[in-house]
């Protein structure tokens, strides 16, 4: 009970940080959205008065600057909580709009891409693990270590060289190609398919290293632990073995791992996007950047936060599930 | 006399540390790794002549002559004397967002491991939540507005909360080593905090902390890489994101020809990383006492 | 008396062979050696008997009962036989068993206990997925099984539907090693291995079990071999002991005699070494020198070089087996010679009479305590603390002590009874949550709040010093052993000169035997063995020079030969340095070898309560409180004639401390106690012996409430021990030494 309720609130005290932070930098940055969008609407609009400026600031940006500082802070966060993004300067459309649009596919590649990295961390792990020593355990560690050290925007890079410039296998840009209907039908699941298994590769192929050789570590160590040589004189089955009682003791601690994951690949959307013109969160808010469109950059940072915020607290539930002994809270140590 | 005995004592103490470490293959390659990139941005830097628009023509293939080795891009630039004379910078920006990184993490992760308590409570929250910050559009957004150029700065920018996780590591360790007996008998003693975490805490920590600093270190790669090569923050100098980039808006993707100008960027970019994972990895018989006490003692009851 | 299982057995029929164990060795290959930790064993199990096996740890008595399952982990490997003869079918080579073979046999015929409970169960499963899966795997009925699961886990004073239901991690270490007990016989198996099943336990909870044990080999006919390094432990237990000495067995025999008379000179200094309330206090007396190294050639008697009576030929031929009497066989050459001439200690009476009194001690008080309460929040994260959800662990409750100038004051009680906390509090680490701690007569925490007094804050901290249990993790893995001496000589006196320190910190190595000294103060800890750590970390707070070291379990983790030589080490010290001792231990021999020796006092205590405090001869001998007397009977005497029976208490487990019970404290396991005893509880009254108190209602005249109250429950435990049901004044004059179950029937 207590392990949830923590975890909830650090989640929603993550929440309001990221908030706090979009409003400071939107408000309070010398040179920020604030300053910059009022000088970008008196340049266009020479006769404006200030007070109608004003209001056109706080429609795109969300922030009324004649009003004083807290009351600003309330305001912009009703309108937050209340899913007012304010309004592109760049697309002339609602911030919520465009993003409600780009969460899905954002989702789907990353979220694939994510579940896909850690099922091979897992059995690849304990594999090396139960094979510790063998040749085949010298191999893979080691290109697991190679991967490791790609950043996933260069495999990106290289991806696109060897897939799609050299062998021409797999499209480069968009969610979709625009000759085939949207539907639920299986050439335009396959199309899809195919527009986003370069982005996913690049994540998989980068990331399942460091996991893997976690993985591995944990399960030497679990190898070793008294319990599976009581399970084994009990003469329990071996998949049983594997399965309930190495597996599940040494996923846990990599668990966590996991879970920082999140934050940093969620994170990445912004260049991988970019990179692959694929039309998610990531790539508006890096359209944001570029064209200075401060409504756009901000509500996808929120929107980048939020999605990891929940995704941490959906993997920080199930770990309670999954170990006993968090939810039972572990002794405090005294303090002195 | 006593001074020099006891410089003596903690050098000795050291090398014997380092010694342990230089057994592991890994951390011998990684070391020389790192090496080969701090004589590239130190000495490089001066045996190499700065690039320029004259080096040679416009896309010199690599390999073709004794001249420009690494080949030439669209400006007729020597690659391989700007993948040297970007490295000074980013060293710089390595050093800075490590320094940062791993000093506020290991001050956070020791003072709220010893201290506990309501301290304790407060600085883990709030490492908690940096840590789930996503941190790249974070720094996108501060670099995107604010625009720094030092090196340094740029270092430090990107390494914002990347001091989250190392605090949550350090402090971990030092929950189990403020347990050990001989901590409570410092204290019993009288021996004050201060002399504590610095006497009987901070050198078991040590090779922990240098595997942050490491992992730190190579954290700004990743990180100044991709903003430079994404065009965020303001360009004085060469630099591999830079080139990155150029080489990519100038087609060497779409064509086979080209992709030279981005394979060497690249490549520097994957080794030195690499070099880096291997030196971590090798301390880790060094951070991994059990590991240590296995080795010498051999099978027990 | 009970029923013992001692008795004789039936025919000749039982006394057969159930496992047969044939020149077993283990090998492990290292680099510096191949090393020998099991060497040449063959030992016969008798059907239906419990032997015991006994030897120090590095004896290689683990290896031995992985053997018995061909258990082995690699890369050790086991040769010979180990050949299992089921009731009717054809003998079987476990050594050399295939896996379809041990399927049939391991865990369903020989099965094993062993010693960490808590890492023994997975700990993401419950209790009962470990039945229900070892059930299913070896396809028997998973609802006969369960039954059997809840029978064996009612025998063994658990309750089935709590325990099974549970996580590993939320039963008590007693309760863990009790449902490991009856997972291993689930199956119903002919022979248990037990590996030291119970050496993480307190010594009442070892006696329940054991107990239990005898009740449950009895009743399901099993074979039982249990392996310890605790010899008295399992004196009234085993029908044969065997005793382990260096990878080798070294004598084996009928339990009496190996422990009346045994042959081999390593049995009787073994048995002279383990601190023992019928041994006088100047008879127990350390082996010298250390086992030898499995890497070693392994010519001759290993126990040769430690050995009072080898010759030229121990060293250089094996000693075989000799006959040393009816079915008791030892490999030495000597033993008769050893029958002869090293006494065996335990044989002469107790001689309470000519008891030294060496301690001397001030009239005022060092250290008092007053009235001290330590509390814990069990606090949840800062939301539930809102709400209130918090839990007070009662650690400490009301606790008076006052220890004066060169004092002895061994605190003793099962593990969670507060002791830990109370010494810290004793040394100011721990600040009481209500009352105060006193340093000759100045209120500590006040002056470390800032409070004037005579003595400032930093002398009262380096007046209070202590020794921790762990030797292993007493010293700065980073600090040579001089270095670690030199910071208290630098806190303490700040005014040596580097020169002088270093003469002290010598002189002091020599002092305490780790020579040569020069060579000793340059080692770093991990190059010194559990008792020398222990030495230096002694060193180290006498060079305070403290008025009080607070040693909390400082000799338990020593093995049982080297306690008796550091627990004679304190007292010497103590005598060089004056200072007071506050000795805590969970074993009523160390808290009575230290507290005797100086005329010190021994305390009990009870979920944060002192029940029982008073003179240490006093205590032994006459004690009063039932839980001390229970606590008393745990204490096992070396005695083959005495039987294991049925712990003389109503609960084995103790209350959980965030919720106490009502009353006197022990009333839900006190099998006297009565419904006056639920409602109040009894202070800490002083009784007509000198500084001997007690708090129960027992000690109080016949008017008391208590004797016209009802018993809470009626209870069929052999409780003669707590003596008759009467008031003080009205018992027999004879009474006084019901207490102590001397074996002199």
């Amino acid at each position: 009970m207590n392990y949830y309720v923590k975890r909830l609130g650090r989640s929603l005290l993550t929440l309001v940080l990221v908030i706090t932070i979009t409003f400071g930098l939107t408000r309070l940055m010398p040179g920020g959205p604030v300053e910059y969008m009022r000088a970008q609407l008196r340049a266009q609009n020479p006769n404006l008065s200030t007070e109608e400026i004003n209001q056109m600031v706080q429609a795109y940006v969300g922030v009324k600057p004649d009003e004083p500082l807290p009351m600003q802070y309330l305001n912009y966060l009703v309108q937050v909580l209340q899913g007012d993004l304010g309004r592109s300067t760049f697309y002339d459309q609602p911030v919520a709009s465009i993003y409600a649009n780009a969460i899905p596919w954002t989702l789907f590649v990353l979220g694939t891409a994510l579940i896909v990295t850690f099922v091979i961390s897992v059995t690849l792990g304990a594999l090396l693990a139960y094979k510790e020593g063998s040749r085949v355990d010298t191999v893979v560690s080691s290109i697991s270590v190679i991967m490791n050290s790609v950043p996933y925007y260069i495999a990106a890079i290289v991806l696109i060289a060897v897939f799609v410039t050299w062998l021409g296998w797999f499209p480069l840009s968009g969610r979709s190609s625009i000759d085939i209907a949207p539907g639920f039908n299986i050439p335009f699941i396959l199309d899809v398919t195919k527009h986003a298994v370069l982005p996913m590769l690049s994540v998989i192929l980068t990331g399942f290293g460091a996991q893997t050789l976690g993985m591995r570590g944990n399960s030497v160590r679990v190898l070793g632990e008294d319990y599976i040589r009581v399970a084994q004189l009990r003469m329990l089955p071996t998949h049983r073995i594997a399965m309930r009682y190495v597996a599940r003791n040494a996923i846990l601690p990599i668990y966590t791992g996991f879970i920082i994951q999140i934050a940093f690949i969620l994170g990445g959307s912004v260049i991988l996007e970019e990179i692959f013109r694929y039309p998610g969160v990531g790539f508006y808010f890096f359209n944001g950047i570029s064209s200075r469109d401060y409504p756009l950059m901000m509500g996808g940072f929120l929107l980048i936060s939020v999605a990891v915020v929940l995704a941490v607290l959906i993997a920080d539930l199930t770990y309670g599930i999954l170990d006993p002994r968090a939810s039972s809270g572990g002794g405090d140590s005294e303090a002195y | 006399m006593t001074r020099t005995d006891r410089l003596e004592d903690y050098l000795a103490q050291r090398y014997e540390t380092f010694l342990l470490a230089w057994s592991d293959w890994r951390f011998k390659l990684g070391l020389l790794v790192v090496v080969t990139f701090v004589l590239m941005g130190t000495a490089g830097v001066m045996l190499v002549p700065k690039p320029a628009y004259s080096d040679g023509g416009k896309w010199d293939a690599p390999f073709a002559g004794t001249e420009n080795l690494f080949g030439t891009n669209q400006f007729g630039q020597d690659i391989l004397a700007m993948l040297i004379h970007a490295t000074p910078a980013m060293l710089l920006m390595i050093i800075g967002g490590a320094v940062f990184a791993t000093g506020i993490g290991a001050l956070v992760g020791i003072v709220s491991g010893y201290k506990g308590g309501r301290l304790d409570e407060v600085l883990m929250t709030i490492s908690d939540t940096a840590m789930m910050l996503p941190g790249l559009p974070l720094i996108i957004v501060i670099g995107a507005i604010w625009e720094p150029t030092n090196p340094f700065i740029v270092g430090i920018l990107v390494s914002i909360n990347a001091w989250a996780g190392t605090a949550r590591g350090l402090r971990s360790q030092v929950l189990t080593i403020r347990e050990e007996s001989y901590v409570e008998a410092s204290r019993v003693m009288g021996v004050s905090t201060p002399s504590i975490l610095r006497k009987d805490i901070t050198p078991q920590l040590l090779p922990l902390i240098l595997v942050n600093f490491v992992m730190s270190g190579r954290g700004v790669i990743f990180n100044s890489v991709a903003l430079y090569f994404l065009g965020v923050l303001p360009v004085q100098n060469v630099n591999w994101g830079v080139m990155l980039q150029q080489a990519y808006e100038a087609g060497a993707v779409t064509s086979p020809t080209l992709f030279y100008t981005i394979l060497f960027p690249l490549l520097t970019i994957v080794i030195l990383s690499w070099g880096m994972i291997m030196l971590s990895q090798g301390l880790d018989r060094v951070v991994n006492v059990r590991v240590r006490a296995r080795h010498e003692g051999g099978p027990q009851e | 008396m009970s029923k013992t299982i001692q008795h004789e057995r039936e025919s000749d029929m039982n006394e057969e062979t159930i496992l047969e164990i044939r020149n077993a060795s283990v090998t492990f290959d290292m680099d510096r050696g191949t090393s020998r930790v099991l060497n040449d064993v063959s030992v016969d199990v008798k059907r239906n008997e419990i032997l015991g096996i006994v030897g120090e740890s590095g004896s290689g008595k683990s290896m031995f009962a992985d053997s018995m399952l061909n258990a082995v982990v690699e890369p050790g490997n086991l040769s010979g036989e180990i050949i299992y003869h089921p009731e009717d079918g054809q003998p079987v080579d476990l050594a050399n068993a295939d896996r379809e073979t041990m399927e049939k046999y391991r865990w369903k015929e020989v099965s094993m206990v062993f010693q960490g409970a808590m890492s023994s169960f997975n700990p993401t499963q419950k209790i009962k997925d470990h039945f229900t899966e070892t059930i299913k795997a070896h396809d028997h009925s998973l609802s006969e099984g369960m039954a059997h699961a809840r029978e064996l886990l009612t025998k063994l004073h658990l309750d089935p539907e709590r325990v099974l239901k549970s996580y590993p991690h939320e039963l008590s270490g007693g309760m863990q090693q009790r449902a490991l007990i009856a997972l291993s016989l689930v199956l119903k198996p002919r022979v248990l291995v037990m590996d030291e099943p119970t050496a993480a336990l307190d010594l009442l909870m070892q006696r329940s079990i054991l107990g239990l044990l005898a009740e449950l080999q009895e009743e399901y006919g099993l074979t039982v071999v249990f392996i310890t390094h605790d010899l008295p432990l399992v004196a009234g237990l085993a029908d044969r002991i065997g005793v382990m000495y260096a990878f080798e067995l070294a004598e084996i025999g009928p339990a009496d005699q190996m422990l009346e008379n045994p042959a081999h000179p390593y049995t009787r200094d073994l048995l002279n070494a383990v601190p023992n309330l019928n041994t006088p206090l100047d008879e127990m007396k350390p082996i010298e020198g250390s086992s030898p190294d499995p890497v070693n050639d392994h010519t001759g008697c290993q126990y040769a070089s430690r050995c009072s009576l080898a010759t030229s030929k121990c060293h250089s031929t094996d000693p075989p087996f000799e006959q040393a009497g009816d079915d008791h066989e030892t490999a030495c050459f000597h033993w008769e010679r050893a029958r002869e001439e090293i006494p065996m200690a335990i044989h002469d009476d107790v001689p309470t009479s000519d008891f030294a009194v060496q301690g001397k001690q001030s009239a005022e008080p060092v250290v008092t305590l007053d009235d001290v309460d330590v509390h814990f929040e069990n606090k949840g994260g800062f939301l539930s603390q809102l709400r209130g959800e918090s839990e007070t662990v009662y650690a400490v409750n009301d606790i008076d002590l006052d220890i004066y100038e060169n004092d002895v004051v061994a605190l003793i009680g099962e593990s969670g009874c507060g002791k830990s906390t109370l010494g810290k509090t004793a040394i100011g680490i721990q600040r009481p949550t209500d009352g105060s701690l006193d340093y000759r007569g100045q209120d500590v925490w006040e002056t470390r709040d800032g409070g004037s007094g005579d003595v400032s804050f930093n002398e009262i901290r380096q007046s209070l010093q202590l020794i921790h249990q762990d030797p292993g993790s007493s010293l700065n893995p980073n600090m040579s052993v001089a270095k670690a001496l030199a910071e208290p000589l630098k806190q303490a006196q700040s005014d040596l000169s580097f020169k002088d320190r270093r003469e002290r910190i010598l002189g002091m190595l020599e002092y305490v035997g780790l020579t040569p000294a020069k060579d000793y103060a340059e080692r770093y800890p991990h190059q010194l063995s559990g008792g020398e750590k222990q030495r230096v970390a002694l060193i180290r707070a006498l060079f305070m020079n403290p008025d009080l070291i607070f040693a909390d379990e400082a000799v338990s983790a020593l093995d049982v030969s080297l306690r008796v030589e550091m627990m004679d080490l304190m007292l010497e010290l103590q005598d060089r340095f004056n200072t007071s001792y506050l000795f805590i231990s969970h074993n009523l021999e160390n808290a009575r070898y230290l507290a005797g020796k100086t005329d010190g006092r021994i305390g009990v205590m009870y979920l944060g309560n002192i029940v029982e405090i008073g003179p240490a001869e006093e205590m032994i001998d006459n004690p009063k409180h039932p839980y001390t007397k229970v606590l008393r009977w745990s204490t096992t005497d070396v005695d083959p004639d005495e039987d294991v029976e049925e712990p003389p208490i109503r609960g084995i487990d103790i209350p959980d401390p965030v919720d106490p019970p009502s009353g006197c404290p022990f009333q839900t396991r006190c099998p006297k106690a009565r419904e006056q005893c639920t409602k109040e509880a009894p202070s800490l009254e002083a009784s007509n012996v000198d500084g001997h108190s007690v708090a129960c209602f027992r000690e109080q005249d016949g008017d008391h409430p208590y004797w016209d109250s009802e018993p809470v429950e009626e209870v069929d435990l052999e409780t003669d021990i707590f003596g008759p049901d009467l008031p003080p004044a009205a018992r027999p004059e004879t009474d006084t030494g019901s207490g102590s179950q001397t074996a002199d029937d």
